[in-house]
C-alpha cells in the first residue's frame, strides 16, 4: 500500500476517534476552510465552507486531508470562488511564530540542505551554497526540543512584553495553538481588531518586531559632537531598549563580548568590542543614573551606536512571519487538525499552561500534540530514504542518526512522523 | 456629557451638528439652499464659501478672513452641498485639505485642552485625559532635562484609524509611547489627527451616477443665488485648471500605456497625484527619484506636482532639479514597506508578491526594488511582443502555404 494512503487512513481513523472532541472555532459559519490532500498533483483547495461542526467532522472522517485551514476572516459568503464576492466582515489578529523564519543554533545540527545545482549538503540555514554559490536548496526542516523551546520564548515575549501591557489586551481574547510543527499561532478574537485595515495591522506588526525602528526619532542624536541616546524612563520602545542594555551589560564580560561578536547578533569586529567592553561600566553607571545624557565611547560613532541598538532591537522583538498578520485573507492551521508533515495535532493550549506544555514530550495527555503514540508499545519497519537524517528525541526517547537504505524498527508515533516527513518508507 | 453648542457652532463638522441643529440637519440641500439665500446674511455666507474656494484654487495655507460667528454652520454645510454638486476630485481635495488646516489653527489658537476633550468625545475617540497633565517622558540633550507631559492619551485602535494613513516616521506606533492600550499623545500632535478625521469627513468619492448628479443640479440650481455662486466657482476654476493640469502620462519608452510598467507603490501615488491629494515627504521624495532615475526630463517631474494642494512651481523645478544633481536613488522595497508606501497588499500585485526567475515558487527571487519592477516588466512586455510577432509570422507562413 502506497504510504500516503496508510497515513491518509490513520488520520481518518482519528478523525473518527477523537469527533467529539474536536473544537469549533468562533464564528464557524463564517469561515472560509481550505485543504491540501495526500494526492501529490493536487495543490490547496481553497473556499470551502461547512454549516456546522458535524459536516466538517464527517468531511474530515471520509477524506482526511494532509492539512486543514481556515480563515482568519469573516465572511458571509465564505464559500464565493472570488475574494471579491465573499463579502468580507473583517479578520482576526493572527500572529505566527515559526522557527522557519529565524535563526536556532540547534538549525545548525538538524536541519539538512542539498544544493540543487551541485549536489552538496550540510547542515544549518545557508543563504548560498558555500561551494558553488548557488542559492537553490532542498531543505529538510526538523524539530527538537531547542527551536521548540525558542518559539515558544518567542509567544511568551509577544504576550508578557507586548500584547498584555502595551496593547492591553484581555488574556481572554487570546488563543495560542502549537502549530503542530515548527511553532506556535496566536490569534486575538476581538470585534475591534477586526476591523482594522492592512496597514494598520503592520503598524501592530512594526511595533511587536521593532522593525524600522527609527533612533533619531526615539532620541539618538549628535549636536557639535556630543551624541545623546535614548533614555529609559520613556514609555514604549525606548524604555524597552534601555532595559535590554541593562540586562546585557550586567552579565559577565565574556558572555557580553561573545554577544557582541556574534553575527547573529550584533556582529561587531574585535576592537569596536575591546573598546566597548573598557567603558562598558562608565557607560552602566550613565545609563542608570540618569543624570546625564552623553553617550561617549572610544570608537562608537552614531554608525556603531545604531548598529548596537538594532543589535539590542533583535533581542527585544518579537520574531514572527509579518505577512501572516499583515494579509487579511491568510487562512491558518484549524485547531485539533492533524498536520501532514509531522502527524501531530494543532494544539490549542491556554495562557497558563505555555509555560510547562513540552510538544515532544507532553505529560498532559489532554495537551500532547503527538496523538499516534501507541499504549499498546507497537513498533513499524521502516526503510530511510533520505540521504542523512539527524537525531530526534521524541517521547524522551532517542532515535537516528540514520542514513539512506537504513532499515530501522521504531515505534508507531515516530514512524508516522518519519512518513509524514517523507524521509522514510514501510518496508 | 453634552458637548457645548458653542463649540459645534465653530466646529460644525461635528458629529453632534446633527442634534443640535436638528432643523437645519434633516433639510433636504435644496430646502436649505432656498432657507440660507432668503436670510438677510446670505450675501456674507455665499462670500465667506467663495472666499475658501479661491484661498483653495490659490494654494492658501489658511483661509483669509474666517471669521467664527453664527455663520460658521451655515457656511460648512453650504460648502459640502457645493463639493457635492461640483463633483470633481481635484476640487474636493484641495478643499478638504484647506478646511481641515483652518480646523488645525483654529483648535490650536484656541488651546483649550477641554475643548479638545469636548471634541474628542464627540468623535466617540477613547481618550483618557489628564488634568493637571501627565509626564510620560524626558527629552535630555546633554544635561538639559525637559519633562514631557500630555493632557491626552487616546487608545491604540483610535489612534491606528487616524493615524496610518499619515505615514510621517514620528507618528508611527513603534515610535510612541504606548501603554495599556492607550497612546499618550501631545496636544498638538492629537490636533493633528483630528485634522486627519476632517479632511477625510469632507473628502467625499466622485460620483459615478450622473443622472443622480443631474438631477441634483437641477433641483439646487433652481435657486439663482445659489446658480450664481456655482458659477462663479465654476468659473474661477475654468481659469485655473490649466495651472493644475497632471499632464504626467507621457511616453518616454514608445508604448502608449507606460503606467503598466511601474510598480504599485508608483501607481498609487500618481494616482494621488491626479486627484490632487496630499503626500507626504516621503512620497514626494520617492517619486521624484523614482522618475528622474528613468531619466524623466525636469518639467514632466514637475508636472506630476501641479494638482497638489501647496503646489508652487518655482520651487517644485529648484527641489526636482537638485534631487537630479545629487542623482539620489530610489527607496528600495524594504524602505517602502518600513513607511507604508508599499502596495503590493492593496493591488495584489503578482510580480511583487510572488517574485520573479522561475515558475516554480519556491526558486523564484524576492523582488528588492522598485526600479527592478520596470526592468523586469519592459523585458517581459518585450518577450511578448516577440512572441506575438514570431506567431503572426507563422501564421502568415502557414497560410501562405496552404494557398501554394
Amino acid at each position: 500500500m502506497n504510504d500516503f494512503i496508510y497515513l491518509k487512513r490513520l488520520f481518518q481513523a482519528y478523525y473518527q476517534e477523537k469527533q467529539f472532541d474536536f473544537p469549533k472555532v468562533s464564528s464557524f459559519n463564517l469561515r472560509e476552510f481550505g485543504l491540501i490532500p495526500w494526492e501529490k498533483k493536487v495543490f490547496m483547495k481553497r473556499h470551502m465552507s461547512f454549516d456546522n461542526l458535524d459536516n466538517l467532522r464527517n468531511y474530515l472522517i471520509k477524506d482526511a486531508p494532509r492539512h486543514l485551514y481556515s480563515s482568519g476572516s469573516l465572511y458571509l459568503k465564505p464559500d464565493a470562488q472570488d475574494m471579491k464576492n465573499k463579502e468580507y466582515q473583517g479578520c482576526d489578529f493572527i500572529i505566527d511564530i515559526d522557527v522557519d523564519h529565524f535563526y536556532t543554533p540547534c538549525k545548525d545540527q538538524h536541519d539538512l540542505w542539498i544544493c540543487r545545482d551541485c549536489g552538496e549538503e550540510g547542515t544549518g540555514m545557508p543563504k548560498i551554497c558555500p561551494k558553488c554559490k548557488g542559492s537553490k536548496f532542498t531543505k529538510v526542516s526538523w524539530v527538537c526540543d531547542q527551536c521548540l523551546d525558542a518559539a515558544k520564548n518567542e509567544i511568551t515575549k509577544l504576550v508578557f512584553n507586548f500584547l498584555i501591557p502595551d496593547f492591553g489586551i484581555d488574556e481572554k481574547h487570546l488563543k495560542i495553538a502549537f502549530s503542530g510543527h515548527r511553532g506556535y499561532h496566536l490569534k486575538i478574537e476581538s470585534e475591534e481588531l477586526r476591523k482594522l485595515s492592512s496597514e494598520e495591522r503592520r503598524e501592530i506588526v512594526d511595533y511587536v518586531t521593532g522593525e524600522n525602528i527609527n533612533f533619531e526619532i526615539l532620541g539618538l542624536n549628535e549636536r557639535s559632537n556630543i551624541i545623546s541616546g535614548l533614555l529609559e524612563e520613556n514609555i514604549g520602545w525606548s524604555q524597552k531598549i534601555m532595559k535590554k542594555i541593562i540586562e546585557v551589560l550586567n552579565r559577565p564580560e565574556s558572555v557580553i563580548e561573545t554577544l557582541l561578536l556574534d553575527k547573529n547578533h550584533f556582529g561587531f569586529n574585535s576592537n569596536v568590542v575591546t573598546s566597548f567592553l573598557k567603558y562598558k561600566n562608565d557607560f552602566l553607571d550613565l545609563i542608570t543614573k540618569g543624570e546625564r545624557n552623553v553617550w561617549a565611547i572610544e570608537g562608537f560613532g552614531l554608525i556603531n551606536w545604531r548598529k548596537l541598538l538594532r543589535g539590542m532591537v533583535k533581542q527585544v522583538g518579537v520574531k514572527i512571519d509579518e505577512p501572516v498578520s499583515i494579509d487579511i485573507h491568510r487562512l491558518i492551521r484549524y485547531p485539533g487538525s492533524l498536520h501532514g508533515k509531522t502527524g501531530f495535532k494543532v494544539q490549542e493550549i491556554e495562557l497558563n499552561e505555555l509555560d510547562d506544555f513540552n510538544p515532544l514530550d507532553e505529560f498532559d495527555e489532554k495537551l500532547d500534540p503527538i496523538v499516534f503514540k501507541s499504549k499498546k508499545k507497537l513498533t513499524q519497519k521502516l526503510e530511510i530514504v533520505q540521504n542523512k537524517l539527524p537525531i530526534s528525541k521524541i517521547k524522551g526517547e532517542s532515535f537516528g542518526p540514520y542514513v539512506k537504505g537504513e532499515k530501522i524498527e521504531v515505534p508507531h508515533h515516530f514512524a508516522v512522523f518519519l512518513l509524514c516527513k517523507e524521509v522514510a518508507k514501510t518496508n | 456629557m453634552s458637548i457645548p453648542t458653542d463649540l459645534i457652532k465653530r466646529f460644525p463638522w461635528l458629529p453632534s451638528l446633527k442634534l443640535h441643529y436638528s432643523d437645519i440637519a434633516d433639510k433636504l440641500p435644496s430646502e436649505f439652499i432656498t432657507d440660507i439665500f432668503s436670510k438677510s446674511d446670505s450675501q456674507q455666507i455665499s462670500e465667506c464659501v467663495f472666499i475658501i474656494f479661491k484661498s483653495a484654487f490659490n494654494n492658501l495655507e489658511d483661509i483669509p478672513k474666517m471669521k467664527e460667528d453664527n455663520l460658521t454652520v451655515y457656511v460648512y454645510i453650504l460648502l459640502n452641498i457645493l463639493v457635492y454638486a461640483l463633483n470633481n476630485k481635484l476640487i474636493t481635495n484641495r478643499i478638504a485639505n484647506l478646511y481641515s488646516k483652518n480646523v488645525y489653527s483654529k483648535m490650536e489658537k484656541d488651546n483649550s485642552e477641554s475643548n479638545l476633550y469636548y471634541i474628542c468625545l464627540d468623535l466617540e475617540l477613547r481618550v483618557n485625559f489628564y488634568d493637571p497633565p501627565i509626564k510620560f517622558g524626558n527629552k535630555m540633550l546633554k544635561d538639559n532635562r525637559e519633562k514631557q507631559v500630555t493632557n491626552f492619551a487616546i487608545y491604540y485602535i483610535d489612534y491606528l484609524k487616524l493615524a496610518s494613513n499619515l505615514r510621517d516616521d514620528y507618528r508611527k506606533l513603534a515610535h510612541n509611547p504606548l501603554q495599556n492600550g492607550y497612546v499618550y499623545i501631545q496636544n498638538r500632535n492629537l490636533m493633528r489627527l483630528i485634522q486627519e478625521y476632517v479632511r477625510n469627513k469632507i473628502i467625499i468619492e466622485e460620483t459615478e451616477d450622473k443622472a443622480s448628479l443631474k438631477s441634483f443640479l437641477e433641483e439646487v440650481l433652481k435657486n439663482q443665488e445659489f446658480k450664481e455662486l456655482y458659477e462663479k466657482i465654476n468659473s474661477i476654476w475654468t481659469k485655473r485648471k490649466e495651472d493644475f493640469d497632471f499632464t504626467f502620462k507621457i511616453d518616454i519608452t514608445g508604448k502608449t500605456d507606460i503606467l503598466k510598467l511601474y510598480p504599485p507603490c508608483v501607481i498609487e501615488i500618481l494616482k494621488k497625484a491626479e486627484e490632487g491629494q496630499n503626500l507626504v515627504h516621503h512620497e514626494r521624495l520617492f517619486i521624484v527619484w523614482f522618475l528622474l532615475s528613468l531619466d524623466y526630463p525636469v518639467e514632466k517631474v514637475v508636472d506630476v506636482f501641479s494638482t497638489l494642494p501647496d503646489f508652487d512651481r518655482e520651487k517644485t523645478i529648484y527641489q526636482v532639479a537638485y534631487a537630479k544633481k545629487k542623482k539620489y536613488v530610489p527607496y528600495q522595497c524594504s524602505t517602502l514597506q518600513s513607511i507604508n508606501l508599499c502596495m503590493k497588499e492593496k493591488y495584489k500585485d503578482k510580480l511583487c508578491l510572488e517574485g520573479y526567475g522561475s515558475v516554480e515558487p519556491s526558486e523564484r527571487k524576492k523582488l528588492k526594488h522598485p526600479l527592478a519592477y520596470v526592468r523586469i516588466k519592459q523585458y517581459r512586455d518585450e518577450k511578448e511582443e516577440e512572441y506575438l510577432k514570431n506567431k503572426a509570422k507563422r501564421v502568415l507562413e502557414e497560410s501562405q502555404k496552404q494557398n501554394e
